[in-house]
């Protein structure tokens, strides 16, 4: 239980004005440091749901899928450039991305990623890494400005962010596949 | 075994997140039009169509000075610029001339003025919109480049129309760039694409036509 208070923490931390302006006033500090942080604080704090509210994930979450599809929905919306400039300029935006992102991707993240099969975790995995090559190639090509709350270099920046993230992933994999665990074990 | 079919639960609640997702994508980008702000900001023009505020003043490269209303009864063409701008500007004022040598002589006789207006009005002074104007070749008269002395006047102007400006470290801005018609009684009715000069000349003839035939 002590990880979901820390996890309570650090999303009252996030959500603290000054910590907030600050971490959105980089384009990549925005996308790759708030909102991944939101998720890990939503992912620390589900034991609290779990706990509470036992019957109504086994119920509603059982295999998995449905918290894992609305994790990849929530976390793709947050990766339109639209999404977040918006977050930026209204209020309500800036709001529900907070608690979506933390409520509706960590806490469903955790939930699920236990109960899902390999084939899905693959798929997740696979999937986000080619939205980040994806969204690398397109803000590191792109000769027009995207969001307009951020200047065209920092755009440029996060889509190397999402390249090397995307580089790590595959790396990751490539490890995954070539190294049999069970030898070391 | 029970012979009743039942719905599983996980598949219900797997159709609750789809339709919520679907909803929350559609009304986040306009019906999946507008992915990034610019689009919906262009968007969102074309419906409302605002005009001209009153009480603009430009100061002009021959450093005459007069109110943006007095180019009522005539089309506006106008580009938001300043001239130490490395990059898009010059695009965009290249582009703006290409859109001017594309207009048959006949419509461009008609009542159209292309305007490009600086939002940088501390440094583009007349002297350096002469340069400018040199440096693009318009004629000072048909095509003009203006500042907008009076910040609160300029910011007025660029909240009507949706012109984002925002300082950089280095002194120069990041800003959005368009195209913008507007039509003899002070509307704006048309934002197009700087990118597209034989798209945005033949809009413009379009309109230009359409108000040589009204006549």
């Amino acid at each position: 239980m002590k990880q979901a208070a820390y996890g309570f923490a650090l999303f009252v931390f996030l959500a603290l004005p000054p910590v907030a302006r600050f971490l959105e006033s980089v384009m990549i500090m925005h996308m790759h440091m708030q909102m991944p942080l939101l998720v890990i604080a939503g992912y620390m704090m589900a034991r609290y749901f779990q706990l509470w509210f036992p019957g109504f994930l086994a119920k509603w979450n059982g295999n998995g899928i449905p918290g894992i599809v609305l994790f990849s929905i929530v976390v793709m919306y947050w990766n339109l450039p639209r999404a977040m400039d918006e977050s930026l300029e209204l209020a309500g935006s800036e709001l529900f991305k907070f608690v979506s992102l933390t409520f509706l991707a960590g806490l469903p993240l955790r939930d699920s990623w236990q109960k899902v099969g390999y084939a899905c975790r693959s798929t997740v995995f696979i999937g986000y890494m080619a939205i980040s090559v994806a969204l690398g190639l397109l803000y590191t090509i792109a000769p027009v400005q995207l969001c307009n709350n951020y200047l065209l270099i920092e755009q440029i920046t996060l889509g190397w962010g999402f390249l090397t993230t995307a580089i790590c992933m595959a790396v990751y994999v490539v490890y995954r596949l070539m190294i049999r665990h069970s030898e070391y074990e | 075994m029970s012979p009743r079919s039942k719905v599983r639960p996980t598949t219900v609640a797997l159709v609750v997140v789809l339709l919520f997702g679907a909803v929350w994508f559609y009304a986040g980008t306009d019906g999946f039009t507008a992915y990034t702000t610019e689009q919906a900001r262009l968007a969102r023009l074309a419906k409302t169509q605002p005009s001209f505020p009153p009480d603009v003043t430009l100061e002009d490269s021959r450093g005459s000075s007069y109110s943006i209303s007095e180019f009522a009864g005539r089309y506006v063409f106008i580009t938001f610029f300043y001239s130490s701008c490395p990059t898009v500007c010059v695009e965009l004022e290249r582009n703006m001339e290409q859109v001017y040598d594309k207009l048959p002589r006949s419509l461009l006789d008609q009542d159209i003025v292309f305007l490009s207006i600086s939002f940088d009005p501390d440094r583009d002074d007349p002297a350096r919109l002469e340069k400018y104007r040199q440096f693009f070749d318009s004629d000072g008269e048909k095509w003009r480049m203006a500042r907008v002395k009076d910040q609160a006047e300029l910011d007025r102007l660029l909240d009507r129309f949706g012109v984002i400006v925002i300082p950089d470290d280095s002194g120069g801005f990041a800003h959005n760039s368009a195209f913008y018609l507007v039509d003899p009684a002070g509307t704006l009715v048309d934002v197009m694409d700087y990118e597209d000069a034989d798209r945005a000349a033949e809009k413009v003839a379009g309109y230009l036509n359409k108000g040589g035939a009204g006549l």
